[in-house]
C-alpha cells in the first residue's frame, strides 16, 4: 500500500449560511485545492459526505451538483453517509483508493445545511439516523440517546454534571481563538449549569449546536505529495460499529465502537494513545467528550470526567482536545464534521493553528462519531 | 431450524400485549428481533420465546425539546428498561411522575400507538 498525505485543506465559516451545501462545498473545496497548489482538474474523484439534504434541502444527488459549482463537472463523485461520521467515513475510503494506487489526487469532504429548518424539524431529521421501529416512535431525540448513556455513566462512575459543563466551558474558551467557529464567546460553569434542561441530565449548554457550513481536505499520494508545501501523513485511517438499537448495546457507559476503531487505528499507525499530541474528537454533547478521552485510552474508564475538570484535555494542559473548539463551539454541520476535524488536525500538525496551536504537535488523532454510537471512525495522522 | 420474527410480527404481537424475543438454540443469548445471524455466536438457529414485559429501568431521559409533531407529550421519558429474562428494550415511560423516575424502579411492558404505529411503552409494575 502507498503512503497517502493530506495536501491541503478548507474549511467555511460556521453558522447560518443562505447558501446551498453543493455552494458551501464548492467554497471549502476551492480553499482546500488552492492550499494544497494543484490545479482543480488534478482531482480524480471527490468523495462527498451530506446526511440531511434530501429533507432539508430536497435535494439527493448532491456529489456531482457539488462538482458542477467547483467547475469540474467531469469528476467522479459519490455521496457518502454515516449519520455524524460521514465525511470522516468518506475520507477513510479516499485514503484507500490513494494507498490502492487507482488514483492520485482526490477531493474529499461535506457539507450541511439545516439552519433554514425550525428547530424541532432538524431534530426530527437527524433522529431518522436512530431506529425508526424502537427508538424514533417512542420520541427519543439525539440529545435523549447522549442523555440514556450520561446516566448510565454517572451511575456507574459516579460522573457529575459539574465535570460535563467543564467539557463545554473548556470548548468555548478553546472557540474564541478559532476564527471559523459559530460561537467565539467564553461561558461559565454557573452558565452551562443554570440552563435550561434539554433532555435531562443535559442542557442546552452541554449540546452542540445545529449548524450550516462545509469543510473539504485534498489527498495526495506519496510522490505528489512530496512536492506540495507542508504535506501531512495519514498513518492510520479505521471504522468500527455497534449494535444500532440502544437496547443492544451490551453496556451504555462504553461507546464500543470507540473501543474497536481506536484499537485498529492504533494498530495500522504502530503507535498508541501516549503518542498522541492533539485530539479533535466528536463532542456532540458534553458526555461524548469524556466517553470518547475514555474510549480513546487517553484515561482510565470512568475518569474522563476527572481528566475535563482538572484540565488535563484544555490548551496547556497534558492532552489538548478539541483545540478547534469541538462540535460544542466550533459548531456541528454534520455531514462536514468529520473532515473539518482533519483539516484541523492537519493546520495544528502543520504548526499553523496560530493562538490555539499546540506546541510541538507531531501526532494528532480525529475521531468521529456517527448516530446512537453506531459508528465510529479514528484515524491517527502525523507530520512525518 | 431458525424461526425468524419480523419487526411486523414483534408488533403485531406487542399491540396485543404478548412481548416476544429470540433465543440462540447454540449458545443460548437471548435478543430482541430482527435478526438473521446471533451477534454472539453466528449461528443461526432462533426460537421465538415470550417475555414476561416486566423488568427495571436501566437508564432514562426526560424529553424536553422534542421532535416535530411531539410538542403536546412533551415533557415526557423515554427509557432502557433491563427485562427480568435479561435482555434490554427501549420505550416510552406512561403514568409515572417524571420526578419519581429512578434507575432500577420496576416497570412493567405495556404497547402504545401513536400514529397508527405501535411503541413499546412501560408503565407502572403493579
Amino acid at each position: 500500500m502507498r503512503r497517502v498525505a493530506v495536501v491541503g485543506v478548507g474549511v467555511t465559516k460556521f453558522g447560518k449560511h443562505e447558501r446551498s451545501s453543493a455552494e458551501l462545498f464548492a467554497e471549502a473545496a476551492r480553499d482546500a485545492i488552492q492550499d494544497a497548489g494543484v490545479s482543480p482538474r488534478a482531482i480524480q474523484a471527490i468523495y462527498f459526505g451530506n446526511v440531511v439534504g434530501g429533507e432539508a434541502e430536497r435535494q439527493l444527488h448532491m456529489g456531482p451538483q457539488a462538482a458542477s459549482v467547483l467547475g469540474i463537472p467531469a469528476v467522479p463523485t459519490t455521496r457518502f453517509e454515516t449519520a455524524c461520521a460521514t465525511s470522516h467515513a468518506a475520507f477513510r475510503h479516499a485514503v484507500m483508493e490513494v494507498a490502492a494506487g487507482v488514483s492520485d489526487v482526490l477531493l474529499v469532504g461535506g457539507a450541511e445545511r439545516v439552519l433554514n429548518l425550525p428547530t424541532d424539524s432538524a431534530t426530527e431529521y437527524f433522529a431518522f439516523a436512530s431506529d425508526a421501529a424502537f427508538e424514533q416512535p417512542a420520541g427519543l431525540t439525539f440529545a435523549g440517546v447522549f442523555a440514556l448513556m450520561a446516566r448510565a455513566h454517572m451511575a456507574k462512575y459516579g460522573t457529575t454534571e459539574e465535570q460535563m459543563a467543564h467539557v463545554a466551558v473548556k470548548n468555548h474558551r478553546h472557540g474564541v481563538l478559532n476564527p471559523k467557529a459559530q460561537f467565539q464567546k467564553e461561558i461559565t460553569l454557573e452558565q452551562v449549569l443554570a440552563s435550561p434542561k434539554i433532555a435531562d441530565p443535559l442542557k442546552l449548554y452541554d449540546c452542540c449546536p445545529f449548524t450550516d457550513g462545509a469543510a473539504a481536505v485534498v489527498l495526495a499520494s506519496e510522490e505528489v505529495a512530496r512536492k506540495s508545501r507542508k504535506p501531512i501523513w495519514i498513518l492510520g485511517s479505521a471504522a468500527a460499529s455497534d449494535s444500532m438499537c440502544l437496547h443492544d448495546k451490551k453496556d451504555l457507559s462504553r461507546i464500543l465502537a470507540t473501543e474497536r476503531a481506536a484499537q485498529a487505528a492504533y494498530r495500522l499507525a504502530g503507535r498508541g494513545p501516549e503518542d498522541v499530541d492533539v485530539v479533535e474528537l466528536h463532542d456532540c454533547f458534553t458526555i461524548a467528550e469524556i466517553m470518547a478521552t475514555e474510549g480513546l485510552g487517553f484515561f482510565e474508564p470512568g475518569t474522563g470526567g476527572i481528566a475535563a475538570e482538572k484540565g488535563w484535555t484544555s490548551l496547556g494542559g497534558k492532552l489538548p482536545v478539541n483545540p478547534s473548539g469541538g462540535l460544542k463551539a466550533k459548531g456541528h454541520p454534520i455531514g462536514a464534521t468529520g473532515a473539518a476535524q482533519i483539516a484541523e488536525i492537519v493546520t495544528q500538525l502543520r504548526g499553523e493553528a496560530g493562538p490555539r496551536q499546540v506546541d510541538g504537535a507531531r501526532v494528532g488523532l480525529v475521531h468521529t462519531l456517527g448516530g446512537n454510537a453506531a459508528t465510529v471512525l479514528v484515524s491517527l495522522l502525523g507530520s512525518e | 431450524m431458525s424461526k425468524v420474527i419480523t419487526l411486523k410480527a414483534f408488533f403485531e404481537e406487542a399491540r396485543a400485549g404478548r412481548l416476544t424475543g429470540i433465543r440462540c438454540g447454540r449458545c443460548g443469548e437471548l435478543a430482541i428481533p430482527p435478526k438473521e445471524f446471533c451477534p454472539a455466536c453466528q449461528e443461526r438457529a432462533w426460537e421465538p420465546v415470550p417475555l414476561g414485559g416486566h423488568g427495571t429501568i436501566a437508564s432514562f431521559t426526560v424529553i424536553r425539546v422534542p421532535p416535530r409533531g411531539r410538542a403536546a407529550e412533551a415533557p415526557y421519558a423515554v427509557a432502557v428498561v433491563r427485562l427480568d429474562e435479561g435482555v434490554s428494550l427501549l420505550g416510552r415511560i406512561v403514568d409515572i411522575p417524571l420526578d419519581a423516575l429512578k434507575l432500577g424502579l420496576p416497570v412493567r411492558f405495556r404497547p402504545l400507538v401513536h400514529d397508527n404505529q405501535t411503541v413499546v411503552g412501560f408503565g407502572p409494575a403493579v
